[in-house]
């Protein structure tokens, strides 16, 4: 009976321990978290488009994070009252660059173009991106992540090439 | 559809070795250490490959850039057990480094010798990790590797052909190893397109396979150097 006993408290316990490690991950799987809570509708809603910030996603491979001068042709002054605009500024009298934490993340043996896929493909932003005009708050994850069967799946749909050594480099 | 050949002139090769270097620079191809070199353990997708004929004192040397001859009917792909290699519509035998599971069994097969395996992780040590050619990844340790004919020149020239809404000529996409010959021995092009310098070439007399009795059917066609073959001298 003690033998009965023992087993279910060491079952309870291995369930309850790793139940704790699981829960433990999923709370320090950590969201990244962006200097500046940068707000892209607000941008967007006063007329800048896509590529006066990302200025290589028609004409080069990388879209690029905006720099501080990027910003700073607007923001050298206050346009508005945000506490996050005041950083942009404490920032340039650093002068280091802004530390954006990249959320796309392609491994290293895939060769991605940009130009290919906006300037040659005809593809829109937002395909991948998702809506960027309605989002207040910095994005915390890819909207289409970044997985091969997502790749192959829009080539296929597409009739876009699908040769292997077309994207692993 | 194109199909990719390279035709490399033995009679005006000097074997200065310009194609191997660039080679490496091109693919980041690591450089491995002495001793381990001489285990065999190099890298080199395109290598100088001596041959010395007859014996002393009628004794003659031949030298041949060898890079993978991009064979119609490749060995190597045959014997992948994981689909890690294989041959592209434009007849260029590609390797998905993501792919690889290091077995070996293409090294084996190739009867050129054309595939390296890396033994360890590569080595970029001061300013050749600022010389990396961003385009081509670093293959990591455990992976076979081999020439692509330069594959991600073929994407760049095609992007920008494409962007400036014309098909793709002659001489806009070309090897590294072709690119920087100081002889001019190596000449690169469609082997499908009659006019294409390659594809007059490879009619001539002189031109011949490397190994082909193989039945590989190799798509790098060598001019061969000397009279005896019954060459009559190619214009420049």
């Amino acid at each position: 009976m003690d033998f009965v006993k023992n087993s279910w408290w060491l079952t309870f316990g291995a369930f309850f321990s790793l139940g704790s490690f699981m829960f433990a991950a999923l709370l320090s799987d950590s969201v990244p978290v962006q200097p500046i809570r940068y707000n892209h509708a607000i941008h967007i809603s006063n007329g800048l488009g896509c590529e006066d910030c990302h200025v290589g996603a028609r004409r080069n491979e990388k879209a690029t994070l905006p720099g501080l001068d990027t910003c700073m042709q607007c923001h050298s002054e206050a346009v508005g009252q945000s506490p996050e605009e005041a950083k942009v500024r404490s920032f340039a009298g650093t002068s280091q660059p802004i530390p954006w934490v990249r959320i796309m993340q392609l491994p290293e043996h895939v060769y991605f173009s940009h130009r290919r896929h906006v300037a040659l493909g005809g593809m829109k932003c937002a395909e991948c991106h998702g809506p960027m005009e309605t989002r207040t708050e910095p994005p915390t994850k890819a909207f289409r992540p970044m997985k091969m069967d997502n790749c192959i799946e829009c080539h296929r749909e597409r009739k876009a090439s699908n040769d292997c050594n077309d994207c692993h480099r | 559809m194109a199909r990719w050949g390279m035709v490399i002139d033995l009679a005006k090769c000097t074997a200065c070795q310009a194609c191997v270097v660039a080679c490496q620079a091109e693919n980041n191809v690591p450089c491995v250490e002495p001793e381990e070199a001489e285990r065999g353990r190099i890298l080199s997708w395109l290598a100088v490959v001596a041959e010395v004929q007859g014996s002393y004192p009628r004794v003659s040397m031949t030298t041949r850039p060898l890079p993978c001859m991009h064979c119609d009917s490749p060995p190597c792909i045959r014997v992948c057990p994981v689909q890690a290699t294989g041959i592209t519509p434009e007849g260029i035998v590609r390797q998905t480094f993501a792919r690889c599971i290091g077995c070996r069994y293409c090294t084996n097969a190739c009867p050129y010798t054309r595939r390296m395996f890396n033994w360890y992780r590569p080595e970029f040590r001061g300013e050749l990790q600022l010389a990396l050619n961003p385009d081509v990844t670093v293959r990591p340790k455990g992976v076979v590797e081999k020439c692509t004919l330069c594959h991600h020149r073929l994407m760049q020239a095609k992007e920008s052909v494409r962007a400036e809404g014309r098909p793709l000529a002659e001489g806009d996409y070309v090897p590294a190893c072709v690119e920087i010959c100081p002889a001019g021995a190596m000449y690169f092009g469609d082997l499908e397109d009659p006019e294409s310098r390659v594809a007059q070439l490879v009619r001539s007399p002189r031109a011949f396979r490397y190994l082909e009795e193989l039945g590989t059917e190799p798509k790098v066609i060598f001019l061969s150097q000397g009279e005896w073959a019954g060459g009559k001298q190619e214009p420049r």
